[in-house]
């Protein structure tokens, strides 16, 4: 049948085409275990946390101290970053030579033996000085596969005149904060805007009000891990985030933190946790409204008993892919990027040095003082060697989101921790 | 009588199906071992950087057809399938009859939006629906609103139905153009001759459209169900991507993005291969019927 014969023929060219071009590369291979002399590297940064001129110093020093090699910046993005690490860093022809990594999402390389042994490095890098809640989080077995890059904590920003149009004043503790929250929005009530901005998926901020309550995500269980968000604090805490959301924020239940710019901008938020680097987003004359971003002020989220309530420690690590060949120029990447030059451009961007002596390259500012206050109190997700898992299948999104939608938070709950004890054992 | 032909066959077809035999065998073959192989062991993030596997039998498979969820998503699966494929050949079957009535301006004009419909990338065309349908910024809610319905600040994605809802329209959307185009080229080979001949005997549009035209195109729309059925079995970027904007993942899930979850995401790469061999399972059993039928007819 001539149809028949015709088909085959197009299965034929289908397939042919289907071949893909295999990229090679094309780096200069050596003898030595470093990897070659000079290469071209590639270095993995998320989302726009790092300022551009951060990015441009690293490639100019990096490019100057070794010619012949260049050093390209891909910028990734936070969500769905995982996933892209867990692919990418598993082949020798795709990985990235140095990658950002979240802090929290760490431990699931490390154990892994995604990332490059950086222990014998560790001293010059800074040793004690480094953060020490990070270099923690990178360390298995005594050997660390990852540096701290930056810490991190969001604190509220606030709008001062609205405030003051609502004759309201800086909250100095949880209860006040809810109060001045639900106050903000009841003086200005249009439906999306928010008296303090918290969308449905923001597990991140929504966890402060979770530990403030004494409750947590998950806690040791003999050798394992067990869920703990159905515990009468946790369920506090939740119930918390849900009245907040449903009194007080007029962000989409089904939306994440990823732009808070463009609401801010629309004048329809009063109050946010944001980390600090948002603020130069907000100023910026092209992407931002800095005539709104004038009316800022700044202050850490209270807790219930007034001192600074326990915000998620968020930062980053950098570390070295396993699988790169150029471990030696990977190497000195990282060890630029801790640099004081490099740290120093952070910090003046609001983000907390990796290293303890540079805390002072922050100001004494308001910034300043809201983010040592934030990082003061900071906790971190539960130490489980699979806690990436959990960020990484969404359990936490899909639950704050419905518990933002008004679902039985008990209910979700249990839920959640279910699927919590299966990821984590 | 048929002639002897078969008796020395030249080797010619056989040198030329060759290179794409090896080609399938190569790209297709090698993935489906190593799935097989796979789904029989542990194989998590750790064995993904070089620790070697242990093997668990069919410890995943065990795991898998004991936990509810998975039977959920593919009950789920079968039925947005279902759902899909039927839409998109009743409208592109439609659009297809439609085709041969207009004028030819209007057909060029109704074919370029076809075309520029199934040339659009999905990742692109997502974002321009994930658009439509934002909670805050949508133009669908804000057309709603401006219409008198009070659908300020819906939250389309958040509700499966809903979220379904909204998925199908994208496959739809998507997948109708290809069957417009193979359709209304199988119509165009409908003989004018046996339809007007029916005509003159009596037959009334319905009556030559059943009788004339469907056993025409049969087989065409036959191969274009298969390929429909298996498609969107399979789909895959357009629940992802909806599950980013606001979907509740697990609620959400289908077999494909399901998968992902289980490997890429939770880094359990054995349970994810065996999943996928569900997922595998099912194709064939969806798809042996139209199969044996093809069969049937290339016989006759």
């Amino acid at each position: 049948m001539v149809r028949n014969k015709r088909l085959l023929a197009i299965a034929a060219i289908a397939a042919l085409l289907s071949v893909t071009s295999a990229c090679g590369s094309d780096d200069k291979e050596s003898a030595t275990s470093g990897g070659p002399e000079e290469a071209d590297m590639v270095v993995w940064l998320n989302g726009a946390d790092t300022p551009q001129a951060a990015r441009d110093w690293l490639k100019e020093t990096f490019e100057k101290e070794h010619p012949g090699s260049t050093l390209t910046i891909e910028e990734q993005e936070w969500d769905g970053l995982v996933e892209r690490l867990t692919t990418a860093l598993s082949s020798e022809d795709q990985t990235p030579d140095v990658v950002e990594v979240g802090n929290t999402q760490a431990p699931t390389f490390t154990t892994a033996g995604a990332f490059s042994d950086l222990t014998d490095d560790l001293e010059e890098l800074g040793g004690d000085d480094l953060l020490p809640g990070f270099v923690e989080g990178a360390t298995v077995d005594g050997r660390t596969y990852a540096v701290p890059y930056y810490a991190g904590s969001t604190y509220v920003f606030y709008r001062k005149d609205l405030f003051d149009k609502a004759g309201l004043e800086v909250p100095r503790t949880m209860d006040e904060f809810v109060a001045t929250a639900t106050a903000l929005k009841a003086a200005n009530p249009q439906d999306d805007f928010s008296g303090y901005w918290l969308p449905g998926q923001d597990w991140r901020d929504g966890a402060a009000f979770l530990w403030d309550a004494g409750g947590d995500f998950a806690a040791p269980d003999g050798d394992g891990w067990k869920g703990t968000l159905s515990t009468p604090e946790s369920i506090e805490g939740l119930t918390t985030f849900q009245t907040l959301f449903e009194d007080a924020s007029g962000a989409p239940a089904d939306a994440n933190e990823a732009d808070p710019v463009t609401p801010f901008c629309a004048g329809k938020i009063g109050m946010m946790s944001r980390p600090g680097w948002v603020m130069g987003l907000l100023t910026d004359p092209e992407a931002g409204c800095p005539d709104l971003a004038e009316k800022v002020g700044v202050f850490a989220l209270p807790g219930s008993d007034g001192e600074p309530a326990p915000v998620l420690l968020g930062g980053s690590d950098i570390a070295v892919a396993a699988q790169t060949p150029n471990q030696d120029l990977a190497r000195d990447i990282v060890a630029l990027m801790l640099s004081d030059e490099y740290q120093g451009i952070l910090a003046e961007n609001g983000l907390t040095p990796a290293r303890q002596s540079l805390t002072s390259l922050l100001g004494d500012d308001e910034f300043a003082q809201a983010t040592i206050e934030a990082a003061s109190n900071a906790k971190l997700t539960p130490a489980a060697a699979n806690w990436a898992t959990v960020e990484g299948t969404r359990i936490l999104e899909d639950l704050f989101s419905q518990i933002a939608q008004g679902g039985d938070v008990e209910e979700l709950a249990a839920e959640a921790d279910e699927r919590i004890t299966a990821e984590l054992n | 009588m048929a002639r002897r032909r078969t008796a020395r066959q030249p080797a010619l077809p056989t040198v030329l199906v060759l290179p794409a035999a090896a080609l399938l065998l190569l790209a297709l073959g090698y993935p489906l071992a190593r799935q097989v192989v796979l789904s029989l062991q542990e194989f998590g993030l750790a064995q993904q950087f070089g620790r070697p596997p242990e093997w668990v039998g069919l410890g995943n498979y065990r795991a898998l057809v004991g936990d509810s969820y998975l039977w959920a998503v593919v009950l789920r699966t079968v039925a947005f399938c279902f759902v899909n494929a039927a839409l998109t050949m009743g409208i592109g079957v439609g659009i297809a009859l439609l085709m041969t009535r207009m004028s030819r301006w209007v057909r060029i004009a109704v074919q370029s939006g076809l075309l520029l419909t199934w040339a659009t990338p999905v990742v692109a065309a997502m974002i321009v629906w994930q658009f439509l349908f934002d909670t805050q910024y949508g133009v669908v809610n804000s057309l709603l609103t401006t219409l008198g319905a009070d659908y300020d600040g819906h939250a389309w994605l958040a509700e499966p139905l809903s979220f379904f809802t909204v998925a199908t329209m994208v496959v739809v959307w998507m997948s109708v153009p290809f069957v417009v185009f193979t359709t209304y080229a199988a119509l165009t080979q409908v003989s004018d001759d046996v339809v007007e001949a029916a005509e003159i005997d009596g037959a009334g549009a319905w009556q030559r459209f059943v009788h004339v035209v469907l056993p025409t195109v049969r087989p065409v729309l036959l191969v274009v169900l298969l390929l429909q059925v298996i498609w969107d079995l399979r789909v895959f970027t357009q629940i992802y991507t909806l599950q980013k904007a606001g979907g509740i993942t697990r609620d959400t899930n289908l077999l494909g993005t399901y998968i992902y979850t289980l490997g890429i995401k939770g880094g359990d790469f054995g349970t994810a291969a065996a999943a996928a061999m569900f997922m595998l399972l099912l194709t064939v059993v969806l798809t042996a019927p139209y199969i044996r039928i093809m069969f049937r007819q290339e016989e006759t």
